[in-house]
């Protein structure tokens, strides 16, 4: 936690942490029931599968790339892993397929962005609306429905009274920021994302490097997918859908800067938890869901104008 | 180093012809021309960047080929580019070792003997940062310029050719790179600077070279040299005029 707070911008952090508790007394003066276990336990379950996807996110854009096909590999990988289960197939099978899926979904990924140059926008726009159609016409459409299983207990259990999919969450965020802070690989994608040109010049493999973080992307996305079938007991070929928009807003929110070189894992989880409290904090005070689309955009604009901000403003 | 007849075209530009050059430990070189003249490209082919057509290059007495950067490297060879090539994100320290960072376990970067190695080389470059923990956006043009610096000899160069660089940078911070690159030549280091500022370079420099049109015109010692003098054959109103080093090897005419 030291660390990250030496390697990110200490005030972007400081100003989250303090934006989260105010939304936190906000919200419990207004609602008697959002300073609950249960509710903060329910706001921890839902930011930790679209969290798992924004960790390989801001992975992605420290390295300068970007992916928008994250959700729809989610749902491709959790169609795999339902059909898999239901053709009952082993079940430590099922996973390693369901995330090799998305890893195979994710280095199609790369190779359009660091072999063919394309644009990664431009690239994964096409490849959002590809994966998001093949898990459409994988079934034409339907759900697929599995009910209780071997992986039930992933989407389902809790250990020490928190969900397992949280406990997963939080190990995968600590993984990531030792990787990030104490690997030669995980400062090198700092560097990367901060000046690839340089990089290439002292012989730093770029291409690879950054290739890897989308293939390590999608097999979050991919874990993602899993945990969220295995927790609804069905799999939607519509899962996540329109979940990018509030996976990128956090992720910007927490201090990545879209030309990438910057930003941690720290913050991304204050974004994560800050869009997680709201959306919380709306639903119990009963706010119209159109309002609610309308806070949401008003966060991805905030985000965005910190990032405008960060790179030409006064955070330099 | 000694480069014979180096020649270089693109299509039917001729960006240099027949040049020939010594480079010796603890020399500081002035490379000037106008623009065009072939510095930039001289540079490039010394740095591997690119293929001379032909000539040849001798290192300590032995005959090398330079056909890419890394063969550059390998002769300890190292160039800082006028954009200096520094990742604004990261350290002082990691841009000096970046690539080259110290391990631990294979996988893990020793941060606390980078940042120790980079403190003692800016020690003995006599480079004064608040911290080498710094990110290098915070610093001065004229910092930044001596972090480009210290990386390249901390790659061992022997060779160091810097292009323009003091272009950017005040009165002050050129003095600091001026200093630098003294500092480099009791090193016993090679050094070659491409510049187009004459107030100093006859103070920093050990020898003077002039291109124009793709040609050796001047090679003189800055001892025997004036402004008035490099203006002249920069201009190419002064006529052709090499000498001790690059006498025995360029064409006879300019003899």
């Amino acid at each position: 936690m030291i660390s990250a707070l030496k390697r990110q911008d200490n005030w972007t952090l400081i100003g989250l942490f303090i934006t989260l508790l105010m939304l936190i007394a906000l919200f419990s003066w207004q609602s008697e029931f959002f300073f609950t276990t249960r509710n903060f336990i329910n706001i921890g379950q839902a930011i930790s599968i679209r969290g798992l996807i924004a960790i390989g996110l801001t992975v992605v854009m420290i390295a300068g790339g970007l992916d928008l096909s994250m959700a729809a590999v989610a749902a491709v990988a959790g169609m795999v892993t339902a059909s898999l289960i239901t053709l009952e197939v082993n079940s430590v099978l099922v996973g390693v397929l369901g995330i090799a899926a998305a890893g195979v979904l994710g280095s199609f990924n790369a190779l359009l962005i660091v072999k063919f140059r394309i644009n990664p926008i431009i690239a994964t726009l096409g490849t959002l609306l590809f994966y998001r159609g093949l898990a459409f016409v994988s079934t034409g459409g339907d759900n697929i429905v599995i009910g209780v299983n071997a992986w039930s207990e992933l989407g389902r259990g809790s250990w020490l009274g928190a969900p397992i999919t949280v406990w997963l969450f939080l190990a995968v965020v600590v993984l990531g920021m030792c990787f990030m802070r104490f690997t030669v690989a995980g400062n090198h994608l700092y560097a990367i994302g901060g000046n690839s040109e340089a990089c290439r010049n002292v012989g730093i493999r770029v291409d690879r490097l950054r290739g890897w973080t989308y293939v390590a992307q999608a097999c979050l996305a991919g874990l993602a997918g899993l945990m969220l079938t295995s927790q609804s007991g069905t799999a939607l070929p519509s899962a996540l859908n329109g979940a990018e928009l509030d996976i990128i807003a956090a992720v910007l929110l927490g201090g990545i800067a879209l030309s990438g070189g910057r930003g941690g894992l720290l913050g991304t989880l204050l974004g994560l938890l800050i869009i997680g409290v709201v959306q919380n904090g709306l639903i119990l005070l009963q706010v119209q869901i159109y309002w609610q689309s309308v806070v949401r955009g008003a966060i991805l604009i905030i985000a965005v104008t910190l990032d405008s901000l960060r790179r030409g403003g006064g955070y330099r | 180093m000694r480069l014979s007849n180096v020649s270089k075209a693109f299509g039917q530009v001729k960006a240099l012809v027949d040049v020939s050059l010594d480079l010796r430990a603890g020399e500081v070189v002035g490379l000037l021309g106008d623009n065009g003249a072939g510095k930039s490209t001289l540079i490039k082919i010394l740095s591997g960047n690119y293929h001379a057509d032909e000539g040849s290059f001798e290192y300590q007495g032995r005959p090398v080929t330079i056909n890419r950067p890394a063969d550059a490297q390998a002769l300890g060879i190292a160039t800082v580019y006028q954009d200096l090539a520094l990742v604004e994100t990261r350290s002082v320290a990691h841009n000096i070792y970046l690539g080259r960072e110290p391990r631990r376990f294979g996988y893990f970067m020793d941060r606390r003997k980078m940042e120790r190695d980079a403190n003692v080389m800016l020690e003995e470059l006599n480079i004064r940062l608040a911290s080498q923990k710094t990110d290098v956006e915070l610093l001065s043009g004229g910092q930044r310029q001596a972090v480009a610096l210290s990386r390249a000899i901390a790659m061992g160069g022997n060779i160091l050719l810097l292009d323009e660089p003091t272009a950017a940078l005040g009165v002050e911070q050129t003095q600091q790179v001026h200093h630098l690159i003294t500092g480099m030549r009791r090193q016993d280091k090679a050094v070659v600077v491409i510049t187009h500022d004459l107030s100093d370079i006859l103070d920093i420099t050990d020898r003077i070279a002039v291109l124009r049109q793709g040609k050796l015109w001047a090679y003189a010692p800055s001892s025997e040299t004036t402004t008035n003098q490099i203006i002249g054959w920069i201009t190419g109103v002064a006529p052709p005029h090499v000498r001790n080093g690059a006498v025995e090897m360029n064409n006879g005419s300019d003899q």
